[in-house]
């Protein structure tokens, strides 16, 4: 994998952006962290430093300048470490006791809180900070206690330095994660691309590989998978269809062009010339039939007229169904009947349906021998809006079942009568149209197709 | 009647014209969809055959100029789109009547003088009667020669439709669209079963028949000649 484009995944930069996003936040908290620390530590040193003083102030009134500066003295002998700084000055501004030379130019003639860097008493080194407090005792004389802050600095170069550290592993986990999360991701979307590149390619069989961890990646493979199973079917059907076209439309072509033929290549003769004129004429006409039922069907199948539905009784579309065939059905001693419950109501193509259930009591009539039974019913049970039309015909064999409803298909021992082979075809993409379910089934004896809606 | 064409395909045009010049018609023909509007606007015209796609000026633009205008020329649509959404929005836009290509000559023509009639018929009829055969519309009856012939609600269309149209050749497509009010191939020969149920009723025990059969064509209702 090449690294730019790992670079240019959008997973990368997300997790770039996420992790500079985390990077401010983690650094302002550390400057909130480290700056609380700093403040804590200077109150303790405060708290000392006036604990200490209101110590010597007490003893400046019960024991008086002798007592204060031997106390002093005797304070600063403790303090090996030399953390505490004192000073007492007498009023002409000499220093009576303390460990610093003067009085520290920073403090001026101010009393109150303040900060001075002192030299060790070694005179070597950088010298500490030292927070201090400067008091005027009574008749004059003033007290400076104060305390080093070198402690607080160590403290706070401390915390400083492990949450810097931290930072920085923060980083690199951050960049070392987002690299392998996006790689992990980048496969997965060029395994995608891949195979979109192969199905692209004409092999239309490819599909995208799940990882069974259910995750989004399987849920947009599944969904492509399942448009590519769709879509498969689709173009199967129009490879299917444009190769019956070919077959089964060119066989009455070629019937009217050497019809046309011979009637030339005869002598000239014009009842002759009428008669075949008007055997094309329906010859014709039959074709135009069969393209307008491949025209219909498709329609049917492009879904675009879901925006014609219209909520229509089933009972009554069936009673016209029935209404219109009945005629057909008693010149060949056919009895037909409606069967309908009434007051039920379905959204749906009116056109379309009515072909479809035509279609089907068209084929019920005439297949049927004479005497027999055709019924058109129609029924809710449970859920499902059931529309059958059922006869006491040859009926199908079960293997054929699902063949019947293939474009052009006729089954062998109806090849005599007419047809093209595309009326189930019909009735199956109206139903697909409609989200119902197409079924036939035994009628013992005979043939009941049955659609079933889902009621919405 | 004269009516005009209006179809960008010459060997089409010249097809109809002849075809309707043949049944007695006089025909003009437009080529485009611009001399079309031109042609509808600056003569009087008893009906107009407009075909949808055209270079210039689309067929149901055209019929909308003209109905702005509130011209009313009967106007049948032709369209090699047969959807029923197509057919709904040349119904729409103001056409009449709506024909798909390929078409049957005889087809065009019979639309096309049933649209006249349409016109003519524009005051509600509550009789209608052709020869002996008499129809009342209110009452829903029908006798002929005096005689009351029973007819089933169907029936009773089928020759309302008929009878308004006598004398004029309807087809089995317009009887279909407009007596059963769905639009769909039948596979067989249905509308012929029902015609002959009707003659059944109407002529069988009369001299003179009525009904009559035009070959490839429909049917017709109208004392013999």
């Amino acid at each position: 994998m090449r690294p730019d484009s790992l670079l240019r995944t959008t997973t990368f930069r997300l997790a770039l952006s996420y992790l500079g996003i985390f990077t401010v936040s983690a650094m302002a908290l550390l400057a909130l962290v480290s700056w609380s620390t700093t403040m804590f530590i200077e109150w303790q040193v405060q708290e000392t430093v006036e604990a200490e003083a209101t110590g010597l102030s007490e003893i400046y009134h019960d024991r008086d300048l002798g007592g204060l500066s031997e106390i002093i003295s005797q304070r600063m002998r403790q303090d090996v470490d030399g953390r505490t700084t004192y000073l007492l000055m007498g009023l002409d501004g000499r220093i009576l006791a303390g460990n610093l030379k003067a009085w520290p130019a920073e403090v001026n003639d101010l009393l109150g809180w303040v900060r001075f860097r002192v030299l060790p008493l070694g005179g070597i080194g950088a010298g500490a900070e030292v927070l201090a407090h400067a008091y005027e005792l009574a008749d004059g004389y003033r007290l400076l206690v104060g305390r080093s802050l070198a402690d607080a600095k160590r403290v706070k170069s401390a915390i400083n330095r492990a949450l810097g550290w931290g930072l920085a592993l923060t980083i690199l986990l951050g960049v070392v994660g987002g690299y392998f999360t996006s790689r992990h991701m980048l496969q997965r979307v060029e395994e995608m691309s891949r195979t979109a590149r192969r199905i692209f390619g004409g092999d239309m069989s490819q599909r995208m590989h799940l990882s069974g961890t259910d995750d989004e990646f399987d849920s947009l493979a599944e969904s492509f998978n399942e448009m590519m199973d769709e879509l498969e079917r689709l173009l199967e059907g129009i490879r299917t269809v444009s190769d019956n076209i070919a077959h089964d439309l060119r066989t009455p072509l070629n019937r009217l062009r050497s019809r046309i033929d011979l009637v030339l290549l005869g002598a000239p003769d014009c009842d002759g010339y009428r008669r075949t004129l008007e055997e094309t004429l329906a010859e014709a006409d039959n074709l135009l039939a069969t393209f307008s039922a491949i025209l219909t069907i498709s329609h049917a199948e492009s879904a675009a007229r879901l925006e014609r539905f219209e909520t229509i009784d089933p009972a009554r579309l069936a009673g016209d169904v029935v209404e219109l065939y009945e005629p057909l059905a008693e010149e060949k001693g056919i009895r037909l009947h409606c069967l309908a419950q009434t007051g039920l109501s379905l959204k749906a193509d009116r056109h379309l349906l009515f072909q479809a259930l035509a279609n089907l009591v068209d084929n019920a009539v005439k297949y049927t021998p004479a005497a027999g039974e055709v019924s058109v019913s129609v029924g809710a049970a449970s859920g499902r809006l059931n529309v059958a039309v059922s006869d006491s015909g040859p009926g199908i064999p079960e293997d054929s079942r699902l063949k019947v409803l293939d474009r052009f298909v006729r089954l062998d021992s109806t090849r005599s009568t007419p047809g093209n082979g595309l009326g189930l075809s019909l009735v199956q993409a109206v139903a697909r149209l409609h989200n119902a379910r197409l079924c036939l089934d035994d009628n013992h004896p005979g043939l009941v197709v049955r659609l079933e809606f889902p009621v919405a | 009647m004269r009516i005009l064409v209006i179809e960008d395909d010459s060997e089409a045009a010249a097809y109809m014209a002849k075809g309707l010049r043949e049944a007695g018609h006089v025909v003009e023909h437009a080529a485009t969809g611009t001399d079309g509007l031109f042609m509808a606007t600056s003569e009087r015209w008893d009906s107009m055959i407009i075909d949808r796609m055209l270079p210039g000026l689309d067929g149901l633009a055209i019929i909308q100029a003209l109905r702005a205008a509130g011209n009313t020329t009967p106007v049948l649509v032709l369209s090699a789109l047969g959807k029923v959404d197509d057919r709904v929005r040349g119904l729409k836009a103001g056409g009449d009547d709506y024909l798909v290509k390929p078409y049957a000559f005889a087809e065009l023509l019979a639309r096309i003088e049933a649209l006249s009639r349409r016109v003519s018929a524009a005051q509600p009829e509550t009789r209608l009667k052709v020869e002996d055969l008499e129809m009342d519309l209110l009452a829903r009856t029908v006798s002929r020669g005096g005689r009351d012939i029973d007819l089933q609600p169907r029936e009773f269309r089928l020759l309302e439709y008929l009878m308004r149209y006598a004398g004029q050749v309807v087809t089995r497509t317009m009887l279909l669209e407009n007596v059963w009010e769905y639009h769909f191939d039948p596979q067989t020969n249905l509308i012929d079963v029902h015609i002959s149920r009707l003659r059944q009723k109407v002529d069988k025990d009369f001299d003179l028949p009525l009904i009559h059969t035009v070959r490839g064509a429909g049917y017709t209702l109208r004392a013999a000649r």
